[in-house]
C-alpha cells in the first residue's frame, strides 16, 4: 500500500503508476466478474421494500406452427401476480421430442434454473433418468380438486402414459395420434371415393396411384407424404402391420422382425417404385398440402392448426391404413412437470396447474393444435368445430392407441433409426441393409443400457408400451 | 586536527552499488508490472482455452453424462475409437470436405483476388470486392438455410431452373454423392471471400517494378505470374493453406443447417460427430477421445505443412 501512500501524498501519478494501477483495477474486476453472483435478498428490511416474486422458468415448445402456450402463459403472467414467469420456448420442428429432451439435459447440466417443465412421453423416460423431474404424487394428494380432475377427466391412457414406476411424473395436458389426413377437392377431382374407415395397405396403394400426378415437373402432384423419420411418424405405419421397431417394453430391437422390413419396402416403394411420395428428406408437406400438390399426409390434430391458418378448409381425416391385426393408432401424451431441482415448489406447482387447467385447453383446442387430455374439453362442441367433418376420430381413436415407443435412451435410438431410414429413402441400401445396420446400432446401445455402461444407466424402465383398455 | 577524506574508490564503488540496487528496484517493478498487464488476458486464456483443454484430457478417462458426477473407466473411451466403425466414416468425410473445401476456397480465393487487383474503374472494384466478400459477413446458420430452400430436390429453385432448360432435378441433398458436393459448394462460396481478402493483401504487397522489370524482360504474362507472384505470395498462400485447412476440419454450422449430416452418415463430419456423442448421447468422456484425435491430426498436419513450406514458401 506504500505506492497508494505515496499517491495520496503527493496527488499525483506517474505514467508507469497509472499503468500499474490500471492493471490493478482490471485484474480486480475480471476476478470479480468470475466470482459467483450474489442473489439479491428477497426479505424485506423493514423499509417498506417490496419483497421479491418468486421465479419460476418454464420450458416449453414452441410446437407447430401456432404457439399454443402462449395465451395461458400471458393470462399466468396477468393472474399469478406475485410469481414472476420466465419462459423459455424450444423449437421441436429440428429433433423432435429427442432433440428437445437433450436441449433440457445440456440446459440443466449449464446452471439453468428450469422449474416446469413440458415434456412429452418420448422424453419423459430421459428426464426421470436423470432425475430432472420430481413425481407430482405429493402434489396431487395435497390438492384434492386437482387430484379429481387428474383421476376422473384424464383418460387412464393418458394419465398412465406419464407415469414412471407408479409415480405420477406429469400432469397430463395434451396428447396426439396419427390419421391420414386427405385433400377432398383433389379426390373429388380423380373421381377417387373418400376411404373408408377399415382401409387397407391396397386400398390405399391403389387411391395412391389413383390420385398422383407426377411427370418430373415443377406441378407434380404427390399422392402421399410420409415423416420418414420419427418414431411417431413411423409407428403409424408399423402398428398397423402389427409391428414395433422395439420390442413390447422397449428394451431390445425388433428391426429384425419381417414386419418391420415388410413396412419399410411398402413405404419405400411408394417414392421409388411406383414414385407417388416424394423422399421425405426436405420435403415441406405442410405448404404442399396446403398448395394441392399433395393429396395425401399423415399426421396429428395439430396440424389443424396449419389449415386453420391458411385457411384451407378442402379436407377430411381418416383412419391410417392397416396391414395387419386391428386397426391401430400411435399415440403420445404430453405434460407439465415440475423439475426436481425447483427451489419454489408450491409455486411451480400452482403454474402448473395454471397451464394445464381448462382454459389454456380450450386455447389450444381452438388454434387447432394438440387433442387436450381433459375429456371435458375433447367432449365440448368446439373440439369439433376446429376441424373437418371427421373430426371425432381424434379423440375415439384413443380405443385403438398404442403408446409410442418411448425408451429412456430414445434420444439415442430414434436418431439411429431416423439416419438408416435416410438411406432407404433414397434408395442407396436395400431395407434388408439398411435395417441390419440399424438393429445392429438399437442392439448394441440397449445392451449398454442394460449393462449400465451407457450415460442412462440408472433408473429402471418404468413406462411400457400400453394399448387402451377401453373399459378403463 | 584529524580530517576524513573520503575514498574516491569507495564512494564510486556505494554508488555504483546503489545504480545496481536502484536498476534492480526498477527492474523488478516493470516484470511486476508487464505480469500484472499479461494477468487479465492469461485469466481469461486459462478459463476458457486451457482449463477446457485440460478437462478434455481427464474427461478421456471418465464416463461423465454431465449431470452425473464422473466416474473413472481407465482406458474404456479411447479403446471405443478403434471399435467405432462410424468414427472411419466420419474421418473419411472430413478428410474428403478438408481436401476439396481447402483447395476450392484458395484456388478460387486466389483467383477472385487477381481478378479484383486488375485495373477496372473504383466503383465496380468496390462492388465487386463487397459482393465477393458479403456471405462471409453473413452467419452461417441463415445463408444454409436458404441454401438448402435453394436445394431441395421437388421444389428447390435449383431444380426448378434446372427442370426449366430440360435437365432433370439433381437429388443435392437427399443423395449421399450430391449432399457431399452440395455441403462443399456451399462452403465454398461462403469463404472463399475471406480468402480472396487474404490473398489481395498480398498481392498488394508485391512491389510494381518487378512486373515492370520483368515486362522490359520480355516476360510473358504466365512467366510473371509463375516467378514472381506465386513466389512472393507464398508466405501468404501458405497462411491462407493453414487457416482454410483448419477452419475445414472444424466446420459444424454449415453441415448442421444443410444436411445434418445425412442422409445416412454421408455429411457427418467429425466436429459434428463430436457434438452428438457429447450433447447427444451425453458421454463427454468418450467425445473428448474423439476430440483427442481430431487434435492430433490437426497438430500433425500443421507440423507436417510447416515442413513441407520450406521447400515452397519463400520469406526473402
Amino acid at each position: 500500500m506504500s505506492g497508494l501512500n505515496e499517491f495520496m501524498e503527493k496527488r499525483t501519478l506517474s505514467r508507469r503508476e497509472l499503468l500499474r494501477w490500471t492493471a490493478f483495477a482490471s485484474t480486480g474486476a475480471l476476478l470479480a466478474a468470475c466470482a459467483p453472483g450474489v442473489a439479491p435478498s428477497a426479505t424485506s428490511d423493514g423499509g417498506g421494500a417490496t419483497p421479491a416474486k418468486a421465479k419460476v422458468r418454464i420450458v416449453a415448445t414452441t410446437q407447430m406452427p401456432i404457439d399454443q402456450w402462449q395465451p395461458a402463459i400471458e393470462r399466468a403472467v396477468e393472474q399469478l401476480p406475485d410469481i414472476d414467469l420466465l419462459l423459455t420456448q424450444t423449437n421441436i420442428s429440428e429433433g423432435g421430442w429427442a432433440g428437445y429432451s437433450d436441449r433440457i439435459v445440456t440446459q440443466i447440466a449449464g446452471g439453468e434454473q428450469l422449474d416446469v417443465i413440458m415434456i412429452a412421453i418420448e422424453g419423459l423416460g430421459l428426464l426421470t433418468d436423470k432425475k430432472i423431474l420430481a413425481p407430482l404424487d405429493d402434489y396431487f394428494l395435497a390438492d384434492p380438486a386437482e387430484k379429481e380432475i387428474l383421476d376422473n377427466d384424464i383418460h387412464p391412457v393418458l394419465r398412465e402414459m406419464l407415469q414412471v414406476d407408479g409415480k405420477q411424473m406429469e400432469y397430463p395436458f395434451s396428447w396426439n395420434n396419427m390419421v391420414m389426413y386427405y385433400n377432398t377437392a383433389i379426390f373429388e377431382e380423380a373421381g377417387v371415393e373418400p376411404p373408408s374407415r377399415d382401409w387397407n395397405w391396397e386400398d390405399f396403394l391403389d387411391t395412391c396411384l389413383k390420385v398422383a400426378n407426377v411427370k418430373g415437373g415443377a406441378d407434380d402432384r404427390y399422392a402421399y407424404s410420409f415423416w420418414g423419420s420419427g418414431m411417431f411418424g413411423m409407428a403409424a405405419w408399423y402398428f398397423n402391420n402389427d409391428t414395433s421397431p422395439l420390442n413390447d417394453t422397449w428394451t431390445e430391437s425388433n428391426l429384425t422382425d419381417p414386419k418391420v422390413a415388410e413396412t419399410l419396402q411398402f413405404l419405400a416403394d411408394l417414392i421409388l417404385k411406383h414414385r407417388v411420395s416424394p423422399n421425405p428428406q426436405g420435403w415441406e408437406e405442410w405448404a404442399q398440402f396446403h398448395a394441392g400438390h399433395l393429396a395425401m399426409r399423415t399426421c396429428g390434430r395439430w396440424c389443424i392448426s396449419g389449415s386453420l391458418n391458411e385457411g384451407f378448409t378442402t379436407y377430411d381425416l381418416q383412419y391410417q391404413p392397416h396391414r395387419a391385426g386391428p386397426i391401430k393408432t400411435v399415440a403420445g401424451t404430453d405434460g407439465w412437470g415440475i423439475a426436481s431441482a425447483t427451489k419454489t415448489p408450491e409455486e411451480a406447482w400452482a403454474v402448473t396447474k395454471f397451464l394445464s387447467n381448462k382454459d389454456a385447453s380450450i386455447d389450444m383446442t381452438k388454434s387447432g393444435g394438440n387433442i387436450p387430455a381433459l375429456r371435458s374439453v375433447a367432449e365440448m362442441p368446439l373440439f369439433a368445430e376446429y376441424g373437418p367433418p371427421n373430426t371425432a376420430i381424434f379423440y375415439e381413436s384413443l380405443d385403438y392407441a398404442k403408446t409410442v415407443p418411448s425408451p429412456k435412451n430414445f434420444n439415442i435410438v430414434d436418431p439411429i433409426l431416423n439416419r438408416h431410414y435416410q438411406t432407404i429413402w433414397n434408395g442407396e441400401k436395400s431395407v434388408e441393409e439398411a435395417l441390419a445396420a440399424a438393429d445392429a446400432e438399437v442392439r448394441a446401445e440397449m445392451e449398454k443400457l442394460q449393462a449400465g455402461r451407457s450415460s442412462f444407466a440408472g433408473v429402471s424402465v418404468g413406462a411400457v408400451a400400453m394399448a387402451c383398455d377401453c373399459a378403463q | 586536527m584529524l580530517t576524513t577524506v573520503a575514498d574516491p574508490y569507495q564512494t564510486s564503488a556505494s554508488a555504483g552499488k546503489q545504480r545496481i540496487s536502484r536498476w534492480r528496484t526498477n527492474r523488478v517493478q516493470e516484470v511486476f508490472a508487464g505480469y500484472l498487464f499479461i494477468t487479465p488476458a492469461f485469466i481469461s486464456l486459462f478459463i476458457f482455452l486451457v482449463a477446457p483443454i485440460l478437462a478434455a484430457f481427464v474427461l478421456i478417462f471418465m464416463r461423465y453424462d454431465v449431470l452425473s458426477p464422473p466416474t473413472w473407466v481407465g482406458t474404456y473411451n479411447l479403446s471405443q475409437i478403434i471399435n467405432d466403425a462410424r468414427l472411419r466414416d466420419v474421418y473419411w468425410n472430413t478428410l474428403r470436405f478438408v481436401v476439396f473445401a481447402t483447395l476450392f476456397n484458395n484456388v478460387l480465393g486466389l483467383l477472385l483476388a487477381m481478378g479484383v487487383n486488375r485495373a477496372m474503374p473504383s466503383i465496380i472494384k468496390y462492388l465487386l470486392r463487397t459482393a465477393l466478400f458479403f456471405p462471409v459477413l453473413t452467419t452461417t446458420a441463415s445463408l444454409a438455410l436458404v441454401w438448402n430452400f435453394l436445394l431441395t430436390q421437388d421444389r428447390g429453385v435449383v431444380n426448378y431452373l434446372l427442370q426449366q432448360i430440360g435437365l432433370a432435378p439433381v437429388p443435392w441433398l437427399s443423395s449421399s454423392t450430391w449432399a457431399m458436393v452440395s455441403v462443399v459448394m456451399f462452403d465454398v462460396w461462403r469463404a472463399c471471400g475471406f480468402l480472396m481478402v487474404i490473398y489481395l493483401a498480398g498481392l498488394q504487397a508485391i512491389p510494381e517494378v518487378l512486373y515492370e522489370a520483368a515486362s522490359i524482360d520480355g516476360a510473358s504474362q504466365f512467366q510473371r505470374m509463375r516467378y514472381i507472384t506465386l513466389p512472393l505470395i507464398s508466405p501468404t498462400a501458405f497462411f491462407a493453406i493453414i487457416i482454410s485447412l483448419i477452419g475445414a476440419a472444424q466446420v459444424f454450422d454449415n453441415v448442421w443447417v444443410l444436411t445434418g449430416g445425412g442422409p445416412g452418415d454421408a455429411t457427418r463430419i467429425v466436429v459434428l460427430y463430436i457434438y452428438e456423442i457429447g450433447f447427444k448421447r451425453f458421454e463427454m468422456g468418450y467425445a473428448a477421445a474423439v476430440s483427442l484425435t481430431l487434435f492430433v491430426i490437426l497438430i500433425a498436419l500443421t507440423l507436417f505443412q510447416f515442413r513441407l513450406s520450406r521447400r515452397w514458401v519463400h520469406y526473402d
